[in-house]
Order: C-alpha cells, then sequence, then structure tokens
C-alpha cells in the first residue's frame, strides 16, 4: 500500500508562539500573528516562566494566591493579557477578536500548565497558556498536547545552546525570529536540495511570498562541482511550482561547504526557509546537523520545517 | 525515529540523574574506602553526595530523591528498615510539616490587610521610613512564625504600594527593589532569631539532642541570638536604600490609595482574632513547654487547633502543604544521623581540621570559620533548612564547643542573600518577576559581609558575657 500525500490545507494548521515578556517578545509575536494569518491558522500564545526550586514551590503558591485576594496576578497572566492585547491592535478590523476579554479569573490548570478560558472566542482561534519550567521540556509538553505544526520563538541571547535542543526535540517545524525587525524589507531564501522536507518548504515558502508579497530567492548548494539529479530535480520542482503560482523567483547554484554558504548568502537581510535534518537523531546529536549549524551561525530569521 | 529522540529527550532532561547513579556505583564498587573509614560510613558518604547532585540539579522530584535517601541505606546494609524508619521521624519534622500548615492557616485569614495599615500608621508616607518599617517588621515577625508566612503575608503589601506608586513598576526600578527586598532579607534576617523562624533552627536542636550536646529552650535560643537580628535591621535599610536608590522621596499617594484598600476590609473580625489567640497560644506554648513536648508537638497542637475552630479546612491544608519538603527534610535528617552513627561525620571533620590546621592554627577560630563558611556557601546553592540538615552532623563533630557552633551554623545558613533560591522569601519576591538575578548580587554581597560582621561580634562579644 503507499502513502498517499495529504493535500496541503494552511487551514488545518496550528502555530504556537513563545512569549517571555511585553518587553522582549513584541517583534515575536508580531511574526507570529503575521504567518497565523498568512496560513488563517490557529495560534497559541504560550508564556514559558521559570519555575521556582520545589523547596520554596508551595511557599510561591500560597504567595501568589494571596496576591490573588488582592487583585495582583501572576507575572505570567500580565503578559498574556499584553499579547492579546497587542493581537487585537495588530488586527483592529477583526471584530471578533475584538470581543475577547481577558479575564485572569478565568483560568484552569490541567495537564502541568494553565490556560486562560476565553468565552467569547467565536472563530478566531486563539489559544493563551501559561507555562512554568525549561523552557524547550515546556514547549514540547504544548506541542506534544495540543498537535502544533509550528512554534514560533524569539532570538535568545544562548542560541548556540538552545539551537541544538529546539531543532532535535520540538516535534514540529520551528520558526526563530533572531534579530527580527519588523520594519525592514526581507528577501525570502528558500534552501532547496533533496531533502524529504523540501517538498513542505516549498509550499510554505510559496504561501508566506503570495501573501507578503516578498522577492523569492531559492539557493541549490553543492558540495562539489557536480549537481546531482536530487538536487537538480529539486530545484526544477521549486521553480514548478512557484510558476504555477505566478510567483517569479531567482534560482542560484552555489558550489562549497553548506552551511557557510547558506550563511554567507543570507547576510542580514533574508528570511531562511529550509527544511528539517533526515539524519538519524543520535548523528545529529554528535555531529549536528545543517539546520542546526545553520541557526547557530546566523542571525537572520529562520524557518525550519518538518 | 521518534523513540530515538524520546529517549534521546530523556537522558537530556535526566542527566543527572544518570550522573548521579554512574557515579554511585561507581564509588561503591570500584573504589577502597580509606582505611579509617568503615564501609558502612562510606556508603554513607555516597548516598549524601548523590543525593546532593539530584537535590541541586532537580532531576526528580523532591519525594522521590527522599525516598532514595531512605531505600539506599537499607540496600546498603547501613541499617535496617526500622531503625531507618524511626530516623525517619522525630520532633524537626513534626516542626517542619506543622510551621507549613500553620504557614497555610494563618495566610488564608486575611491578616495582611490589617499588617498593611499598622506598617503604614507607624511609617507614615516617606519612602525610607516605609522600607525601614517592611523590614523591621518582616524580621521581627518572621522570629516567629517564619519567613516565608511573613514574606506571603507582605508580598501584596508591597507589590500594591509598588502599583500605586507607578503604573508600570520597571519604571520604578529602584524604589521596586527597595520594598520587595525589605521583605525578603528582613524575613530573612529575622528567621534565625527563635528556633520557630525556620525550620533549619529546629534541625539543629535535634542534632543537639542526637549528638548528646545538650538541649536549649526556647528563651535561650533568643537570649544567644536575637541581638543579631536587633543589630541588622537598621544597616539592612541603609543597605538596601545605599543600594536601589528608590526613584520616589515620597509615597503619598500610594499609601493614600492602599489605605483606602485595606479600609474596605473593615473592622477587625472575631474570626480574625481568634486566629491571632490561638498563633499567641502556639507562641507561649514553644516559649514555656517546648522542653517537656516540643516544638514541633506544639506546632501540631496548633493545627489541630486553627482546624477545630473551623478557621482553616484540611482540603487548603493538604493541597497548599509541601509534602515533598516534610519527606526531604525527614531523609535528609535520618541520613545526617547515620552520617554520625557510622563516623562519617567524624571523619570529614577530621579531614577538614587535618587540612586547614595547617593555615590556621587556632582551633576555635578554625571550627568557627569552617562552620559558617561551608554553610554560608551551601545555603546559596541549596535551601538553607537543607544545607543545616547535611552539614549539621560534620560542623558538629569539628569540635569545640557544640552549641556555639550549632548557632554560628544555623545563623550562617540564612546568609543565602546571593541567590534566589536560597531562602524562601528571596524566592517569593524573584517570582513576582520584578526582581532580577544580578539584584540579589548586587546587595547580597553587602548583607553576607554585614552578617559576617555581625556574627563575629556576637561571638566574640556577646556570648562571652552569657
Amino acid at each position: 500500500m503507499t502513502k498517499k500525500k495529504t493535500p496541503f490545507d494552511p487551514k488545518s494548521l496550528k502555530f504556537l508562539t513563545a512569549v517571555s515578556s511585553a518587553e522582549y517578545s513584541k517583534p515575536t509575536l508580531k511574526m507570529g500573528a503575521l504567518i497565523a494569518s498568512v496560513f488563517d491558522a490557529s495560534h497559541g500564545v504560550v508564556y514559558v516562566g521559570g519555575k521556582a526550586s520545589e523547596f520554596h514551590g508551595s511557599s510561591v503558591n500560597l504567595t501568589r494566591q494571596n496576591l490573588d485576594n488582592w487583585n495582583i496576578i501572576h507575572p505570567g497572566l500580565e503578559v498574556l493579557e499584553w499579547a492579546l492585547d497587542e493581537l487585537k491592535k495588530m488586527s483592529p478590523d477583526n471584530k471578533d477578536l475584538a470581543k475577547i476579554q481577558f479575564n485572569s479569573d478565568h483560568v484552569y490548570e490541567e495537564d502541568g500548565r494553565v490556560r486562560v478560558m476565553l468565552p467569547d472566542d467565536k472563530g478566531c482561534r486563539i489559544e493563551l497558556v501559561l507555562r512554568e519550567g525549561e523552557l524547550v521540556d515546556q514547549l514540547r509538553k504544548e506541542i506534544q498536547l495540543e498537535g502544533y505544526d509550528l512554534a514560533i520563538i524569539g532570538g535568545s541571547q544562548n542560541k548556540r545552546y538552545l539551537a541544538h535542543s529546539i531543532l532535535q526535540y520540538l516535534p514540529s517545524s520551528v520558526f526563530v525570529l533572531q534579530k527580527f525587525n519588523p520594519r525592514k524589507k526581507y528577501k525570502l531564501l528558500l534552501l532547496v536540495d533533496d531533502s524529504k522536507a523540501t517538498d513542505k518548504s516549498i509550499e510554505w515558502g510559496a504561501l508566506i511570498a503570495e501573501k507578503l508579497g516578498w522577492p523569492v530567492q531559492t539557493l541549490t548548494v553543492s558540495k562539489t562541482k557536480r549537481f546531482g539529479a536530487g538536487y537538480q530535480g529539486a530545484a526544477d520542482k521549486a521553480k514548478a511550482y512557484f510558476d504555477a503560482k505566478g510567483i517569479e523567483i531567482e534560482q542560484f547554484f552555489l558550489t562549497g561547504d553548506p552551511v557557510r554558504t547558506f550563511v554567507e548568502f543570507a547576510g542580514d537581510n533574508h528570511f531562511v526557509i529550509m527544511g528539517a535534518s533526515t539524519l538519524n537523531p543520535v548523528k545529529q546529536l554528535l555531529f549536528g546537523s545543517k539546520p542546526i549549524q545553520t541557526l547557530k551561525k546566523t542571525d537572520v530569521p529562520i524557518l525550519i520545517i518538518r | 525515529m521518534t523513540i530515538y529522540i524520546d529517549v534521546l529527550f530523556w537522558i537530556r532532561q535526566k542527566k543527572w540523574l544518570l550522573i548521579a547513579l554512574v557515579y554511585g556505583m561507581f564509588m561503591h564498587h570500584f573504589v577502597t574506602p580509606p582505611p579509617d573509614l568503615t564501609p558502612a560510613a562510606f556508603d554513607a558518604l555516597i548516598i549524601i553526595s548523590m543525593a546532593l547532585i539530584l537535590i541541586i540539579t532537580e532531576p526528580l522530584p523532591l519525594p522521590a530523591i527522599a525516598m532514595f535517601m531512605l531505600f539506599m541505606q537499607v540496600v546498603l546494609r547501613i541499617d535496617t528498615a526500622n531503625n531507618v524508619a524511626s530516623s525517619f521521624m522525630n520532633d524537626a519534622v513534626f516542626f517542619i510539616m506543622g510551621s507549613l500548615m500553620l504557614a497555610v492557616a494563618i495566610v488564608s485569614q486575611g491578616l495582611d490587610k490589617r499588617l498593611a495599615l499598622g506598617i503604614i500608621t507607624l511609617t507614615g508616607n516617606k519612602t525610607w521610613r516605609i522600607v525601614a518599617g517592611f523590614t523591621a517588621i518582616s524580621a521581627i515577625l518572621a522570629s516567629f512564625i517564619g519567613e516565608h508566612t511573613v514574606a506571603a503575608m507582605m508580598m501584596p503589601v508591597g507589590l500594591t504600594l509598588v502599583r500605586y506608586a507607578h503604573k508600570d513598576p520597571r519604571k520604578v526600578a529602584g524604589l521596586t527593589a527597595a520594598l520587595l527586598f525589605s521583605i525578603a532579607y528582613g524575613a530573612t534576617i529575622g528567621s534565625i532569631g527563635t528556633p520557630s523562624g525556620g525550620g533549619r533552627n529546629v534541625i539543629m536542636m535535634n542534632y543537639w539532642a542526637e549528638f548528646g550536646a545538650g538541649s536549649v529552650t526556647y528563651l535561650e535560643w533568643i537570649k544567644y541570638v536575637y541581638p543579631m537580628v536587633l543589630f541588622q535591621i537598621p544597616f539592612t535599610v541603609f543597605i538596601l536604600l545605599w543600594t536601589f536608590k528608590p526613584e520616589q522621596k515620597n509615597l503619598d499617594s500610594a499609601v493614600r490609595k492602599l489605605v483606602v484598600d485595606v479600609a474596605r476590609a473593615g473592622k477587625i473580625k472575631g474570626r480574625e482574632w481568634l486566629a491571632i489567640i490561638l498563633f499567641i497560644l502556639v507562641f507561649l506554648g514553644w516559649v514555656f513547654l517546648s522542653e517537656d513536648f516540643g516544638l514541633g508537638i506544639i506546632a501540631l497542637l496548633g493545627v489541630f487547633l486553627y482546624l477545630s475552630f473551623g478557621l482553616v479546612e484540611w482540603q487548603e491544608l493538604n493541597r497548599k502543604t509541601n509534602w515533598g519538603v516534610i519527606l526531604l527534610f525527614g531523609s535528609a535528617i535520618s541520613i545526617g544521623i547515620q552520617m554520625n552513627e557510622t563516623g562519617a561525620a567524624q571523619w570529614i571533620a577530621q579531614v577538614i581540621i587535618t587540612h586547614l590546621g595547617k593555615v590556621i592554627d587556632n582551633p576555635a577560630i578554625l571550627q568557627g570559620s569552617v562552620s559558617v563558611l561551608l554553610t554560608g556557601v551551601m545555603s546559596n546553592i541549596l535551601s538553607s533548612s537543607a544545607t543545616v540538615a547535611v552539614v549539621g552532623p560534620i560542623v558538629l563533630d569539628l569540635g569545640g564547643d557544640q552549641i556555639l557552633i550549632g548557632y554560628a551554623t544555623a545563623i550562617a545558613s540564612a546568609f543565602g542573600y546571593f541567590t534566589a533560591v536560597a531562602a524562601p522569601a528571596c524566592t517569593i519576591i524573584y517570582s513576582s518577576g520584578l526582581v532580577k538575578s544580578k539584584d540579589f548580587l548586587r546587595a547580597g554581597w553587602k548583607m553576607g559581609v554585614l552578617s559576617l560582621v555581625s556574627l563575629l561580634g556576637l561571638s566574640l562579644i556577646w556570648w562571652p558575657l552569657l
């Protein structure tokens, strides 16, 4: 029996944006909302905060319950309230979204997280979730629980340490917004090779380019001067797909070390889309992979499709 | 492929558990104990070092680490199951259990609003006076009812003032830090004042009894230690105002709004009076009856009274009490007792004396500085009570006056000013998201110097007079 390819239905997708504070997460939230609107996907916003040591966990909880009596809410809920307000500001025409009211009393704990109930949510498909603990662990749990297709994360200062864990352990596509400037004009750079995820990268890239009107470049890098049939075929497929959508693309074929070439080509004005590695997890852990190395070395926003 | 990722992820999350297990197996099977250390003592040291790795890195829930310490004593044949069970439960564990439940009972009465009004009436509107009031009240209350209870009650008062002072507390970061740290550091310096100020004090009293060092009454403890609490209060206020420099010198409008808020609670109710009277009874029990009944039993009696008068529901106590911590302290004290009985604690003490004796030739200075520095450093990594549970048996075997060394150790365990993990009050203010780790370092080193100087003064000037 052959495996039938599921038709690409952007509306069925679920995206998750991780926020940490009103101070630092605005660009991430803005891009998350933009990408979710491009796909018309449902959008979850998760705040992942630090967890108190178990020794003092109950004292912290006791204090928080007491703070509730004074109408002082959890700092994470404040961030989620801010996120909802920002989402409303970003879509001033969305009347359904405008009706949604945040109420810190309407929260409930389930599956090791706190979920904000949004009773007025009629068709906006928004989730607000608070989690406490280590970032990768909590995102992984949230993605597994809700079946998210894409996790959108802000560029972190300890990127080198997190890059590996984020790409290896999050069971979804990952979009890391490094040094993202919402006012900057980005070109979409699609890295095309013979990996399994290239097809999906092409579909996602085409939709983003179509909706946002960004110029598209595709880049195929070979270690040798010869471009094999797999690489050539993938590049042709990309060209055909974009042509069918009526999107003009520039194609580049370069030779050299793939990661170094990607990074040099991306510079600081590209929005990179590439497929996740197909290497087995142990090899990835020991030797890394192209996406992991690229994420570590580049400073531009990068979307890695799984 | 998913199964490999799941396994790798599990390894990532549990790497410290695996490291601890590999370390333990290697030490037990491949390392020969030093000639002057019995195999049982060596195994006790292996268990405690594995437990320390697990407690610091938390790859497992605390109750699991507690169980590990208990069953390993039996598996490695250090003692029998019945002996381990009897060393697990004692009056110190009763006290920790009782004080955690009393904290829930007291905090749930809503007395914080009365407290807020009382402080503001005393201090007025000036920022420095409010910081001084917060520090003094937190210190004095924490010395009797425990720092976590005080921090839980004072936090809403502090945060409300900050929010009334400015819509965005980050814009008045100096004021925010000064007020919140006055609660945390006030509660921390106060927690050494009486045995009931913190579980660690009672753990030390339990070790004194176990080690045959004699017993100390509630009032004797106060006589020896409380002067240090009083001495540190004004200096703590000075350090906080000097370090954080509040942006507003006067909180007139914020105080007015707070008073309006608090006034809505109306006059103090009968139920609140009853809660206060019951706590006073518990306190009097600690002062006058603890020698006969033990501090823990009296704390449990207090919980019984709160439940009997319907001031708190059992479901609430059950839900909000950290049973994992109780299990952990029970097992830490149990392995601490084994360290003494097997000779492991004496061996470590001897190693320290042999090595450091070459540098410091005065035994009293050596004993004092080792107990204070070891405890002070460890309390910033572990929690303060866990530090006393682990370090207590070692420092009491260093020689010299076990009671004085014990006081110094219990006091030094409150020197956890540098990180948010050491003291519950510090973790509580950190959880507000309004103070940063570096704030603990900025003010913490000054507090560390203050406390070391105060302890030195206490031991050199005050204790010889008693």
